[in-house]
């Protein structure tokens, strides 16, 4: 399949879903978007605990995980609900940022309108409208080549290492035959095989960010006083038969195939480049922090490779579980999507794995539901912090 | 003879991924060392790795032909690999003098 059925938007992107996002500037307008989620036909809610009390630096992350989010192809439109006038980072501001994507946006904060009841009326009706305008778009054919297909590892086995993340990372080698970029984030997770990546990097200033970026968060890991043993590989790692980070890391990598890295990326950032190629992120390990940078950054899909079988869904990125672990998959089989454990049962080869994959992310690019998409199960936003709460 | 799948031909490790493998099995390799065969000296559970020679104090670990850290006590062949007996070398702040991070 080299071809898929998208939503082509205004900038050029084109989108595997064609949601109204309502976005929350501030903690303290979450409960206004979830009560106008609630109301519209194809609303997706996205709120969090930030947008107040953050140092600089970490407020510029903070939007550029909002609105990356709303710019992403798989929004149509997006209502931005804030509180009050929220400094560095207004429903505004916002609203400046994504509208370059050419968008429907509107805007409503909450002490400008008189309040919760008077803003929910308001952001229900801009929304009202803009679900029925998008509701016009139809898909149209367009090449795999516009797909940015992020890629994640969590709950991790020895499965992991041995079929679900090779079989992902020959998906990707797919993808990218075709034109695409795969991005792969969790630098915590290249800690040990540095330079099985920076063998990749497209040029030496790539190789020499991802050495960077991996000293840097391994210096995190060593400020906290803590041995990084104590977190990585997690508990649920470790009863799987994960030992070490080292070993955590070599299956983790393998989720991105042989293909040149093109550019490495700070978290939540948006490529700049369109080469068909492997893309890689700074961020941590923590699943929804790490799903939520890589559709901040206009991924349409996403493999969640998963020995253990975990549930993360990101809200407008669908989010394939894909697990190499038979037990697991019967298991969760209400959120895991495929099962490659035939790799060690002689049922299959790798190659055939990848393509299975590869089929899976095709059909889920043209309109095929994943199962937690079924079940609204959109559990994983979540913004990566990099400052204290003043 | 149960067997154990070797990812790569230099490892000392094999993993349990076909089948748990209990104490005094015969113990074979699939994968990359179909030569060597073990007797397990413990129970390996699913998804966990068996020594498949000796491993000294201090020596590398391979899996993947790569190191996942090192032996942190003798390791004898057919023993239960893990954390009881093999220790990273990455982000050992336990080790290291503290260090100041910016915020970003």
């Amino acid at each position: 399949m080299s071809q898929f059925m998208g939503f082509h938007r205004p900038n050029g992107d084109v989108g595997i879903r064609n949601h109204v996002l309502i976005l929350s500037g501030t903690v303290y307008a979450n409960t206004v978007c979830e009560r106008v989620a609630d109301t519209i036909h194809g609303a997706v809610p996205i709120v969090h605990a930030n947008g107040r009390c953050q140092v600089a630096p970490d407020l510029r992350v903070t939007r550029r995980f909002l609105a990356g989010t709303a710019m992403n192809p798989n929004v149509g439109a997006v209502v931005i609900i804030d509180h009050f006038k929220e400094e560095g980072m207004t429903a505004e501001d916002l609203a400046d940022d994504i509208a370059p994507t050419g968008k429907l946006i509107a805007t409503v904060n909450i002490r400008g309108e008189g309040g919760f009841i008077s803003a929910v009326e308001k952001a229900t009706r801009y929304a009202q409208d803009f679900a029925r305008r998008i509701s016009l778009y139809q898909r149209d054919l367009a090449p795999m080549s516009k797909i940015l297909f992020g890629t994640e590892c969590g709950t991790s086995d020895t499965t992991s290492g041995l079929a679900s993340n090779p079989a992902n990372g020959l998906a990707g080698e797919l993808l990218i035959a075709q034109g695409g970029r795969m991005l792969m984030a969790e630098c915590t997770e290249w800690m040990g095989c540095e330079n099985w990546l920076t063998e990749k990097a497209a040029s030496p200033a790539v190789a020499e960010a991802i050495l960077a970026g991996v000293r840097h968060m391994e210096a995190r890991a060593l400020a906290s006083g803590e041995d990084i043993r104590g977190s990585q590989p997690t508990g649920d790692n470790m009863a799987g038969g994960l030992t070490t980070i080292e070993e955590k890391s070599m299956g983790a990598v393998k989720k991105i195939g042989d293909s040149p890295i093109i550019e490495y990326l700070e978290i939540a950032e948006a490529p700049t480049k369109t080469e068909a190629g492997n893309y890689v992120m700074y961020g941590p390990g923590m699943g929804a922090e790490s799903i939520s940078s890589m559709a901040a950054a206009g991924c349409q899909v996403l493999t969640f490779c998963t020995g253990g079988g975990h549930t993360s869904n990101h809200p407008i990125m669908p989010t394939i579980k894909v697990t190499g672990n038979r037990g697991s998959f019967e298991l969760m089989r209400d959120t895991v999507d495929v099962d490659v454990s035939g790799v060690f049962t002689d049922e299959i080869t790798l190659a055939e794995a990848g393509r299975i994959v590869y089929d899976e992310v095709a059909r889920v690019c043209s309109g095929y539901l994943t199962k937690s998409e079924a079940l609204r199960d959109n559990n994983s936003f979540a913004i990566h912090r990099v400052g204290p709460s003043i | 003879m149960k067997k154990v799948f070797v990812v790569y031909a230099t490892d000392n490790v094999g993993t349990a991924v076909l089948e748990p493998i209990q104490t005094g099995d015969h113990v074979g390799c699939n994968g990359e060392r179909s030569d060597l065969e073990v007797i397990a000296q413990a129970d390996i559970a699913y998804g966990h790795k068996i020594a498949l020679m000796d491993i000294a104090a201090g020596d590398t670990v391979l899996k993947y032909g790569l190191s996942i850290g090192s032996a942190s006590c003798d390791i004898k062949a057919g023993d239960h690999v893990h954390t009881h007996n093999v220790e990273s070398n990455r982000g050992r702040g336990d080790l290291a003098e503290r260090v100041t991070v910016s915020a970003e």
